[in-house]
């Protein structure tokens, strides 16, 4: 093949890819879906834990935010990420990027709490879920209270 | 030491002190502890708008020394009390202040907190007349509030110490007793029977209110097939 041809197809190949990492507005909107959908998924499991409980429903709910937990939702905290909009402007404090350490642990704790939820979830037990759940909001909060802006 | 002594504060004003000292000091720990404690939380904010109500309606029928007129502080008594030449039986304008204060705080702390969200699972009672746009509003006024009113109780046990050990007048006894060494006071009158009724009717429509049960939940939606993936 034309030597100048497969150079320029190159050149395109590694282009593009480079243009496949996220963008700053898609990582803030992907973050902020994320979030949105565990907290679906945290009502479900306290309306389980207060109402009927069903445990299909709570193990649904558990395993996605299992799921969203341990997807590696930091890479959407992109340098720069703490401005911008993605459905809404974005609450990300400057401090997600200053004190990692900080955030790591939370992020730790946060994953612990929701793969313990799953487990818990699995055994029907509607006490310990309520517990579990308690621990897991928590964590959430864990994370809130230090890096998401109160408006 | 002259054994005449003054009733001072009724029953109704130091049962509503003491019942919201413990209703502050839990609703402090189960907001800043977060987790399962939240609907705590919630349910004693509902009560502390309760509370000040009945407070804000006995500051204006109660007896003698719980009426907001009685103590209303103006700059003239403020001066004249730092320079001693001030003497009351109630609160002290500097007392009156941190009373004023502390009910108004407590009033927006509670209120706010009636719309608020945690972002996670947990909704006000009234959130649904706010809306999430307002309720995000309000629930950073309340998380910030809250410190400024922890300050602000540390700032009045401060100031009660400072009274009892420095000054030596005993001001937590008379809010337990009910009594007060006093050579020539006047004891309290007014604040009875009628006022205390008309004070807890308000305070339980404050706390009907608060509650939220008045919002006419929309009627249940028809069962709906949603796809069962």
């Amino acid at each position: 093949m034309n030597k100048k041809l497969v150079i320029a197809l190159l050149a395109a190949t590694i282009a593009g890819t480079a243009g496949a990492q996220v963008k700053p507005e898609d990582a803030i909107k992907f973050r902020q879906s994320g979030y949105g959908f565990m907290a679906w998924n945290m009502q479900r499991i306290k309306a389980n834990v207060e109402g009927k409980f069903d445990k299909d429903e709570v193990v649904k709910a558990a395993n996605a935010i299992q799921a969203i937990a341990n997807s590696g939702m930091g890479a959407l905290y992109l340098p720069g990420t703490d401005k911008g909009k993605g459905w809404e402007t974005t609450r990300a404090k400057p401090a997600i990027w200053t004190e990692k350490e900080k955030l790591g642990k939370a992020a730790v704790a946060f994953n612990k709490e929701a793969n313990e939820m799953a487990k818990v979830a699995a055994t029907g037990d509607a006490a310990a879920v309520k517990e579990q759940l308690g621990k897991l909001g928590s964590t959430c909060k864990g994370c809130h209270d230090d890096f998401k802006i109160k408006d | 030491m002259n054994h005449q002594r003054i009733r001072i504060w009724d029953l109704p004003t130091r049962l509503f002190h003491w019942t919201l000292v413990i209703s502050v000091i839990a609703a402090i720990v189960t907001g800043k502890a977060g987790g399962n404690l939240m609907d705590w939380h919630g349910r004693i904010g509902i009560l502390i708008v309760g509370l000040v109500a009945f407070r804000i309606v006995w500051g204006l029928l109660g007896s003698t020394y719980a009426r907001f007129a009685q103590f209303l502080p103006t700059p003239a008594k403020i001066n004249a009390y730092l320079r001693g030449e001030l003497h009351t039986e109630g609160h002290n304008p500097l007392g009156a202040l941190s009373v004023f204060a502390l009910l108004a705080i407590l009033l927006v702390q509670s209120v706010s907190g009636l719309v608020s969200n945690d972002d996670i699972s947990f909704y006000g009672p009234l959130y649904d007349i706010a809306g999430r746009e307002l309720s995000n509003k309000l629930t950073g006024i309340h998380h910030q509030l809250s410190n400024v009113l922890i300050a602000l109780v540390a700032l009045h046990v401060v100031a009660v110490l400072f009274y009892v050990v420095h000054k030596k007048q005993d001001l937590v006894k008379p809010m337990i007793t009910g009594w007060k060494e006093s050579a020539k006071g006047e004891s309290a009158r007014g604040g009875g029977i009628v006022a205390v009724l008309v004070a807890l009717v308000v305070a339980g429509a404050a706390v009907y209110g608060a509650s939220g049960a008045w919002i006419t939940p929309p009627p249940p939606p028809p069962p709906v097939e949603t796809p069962n993936w």
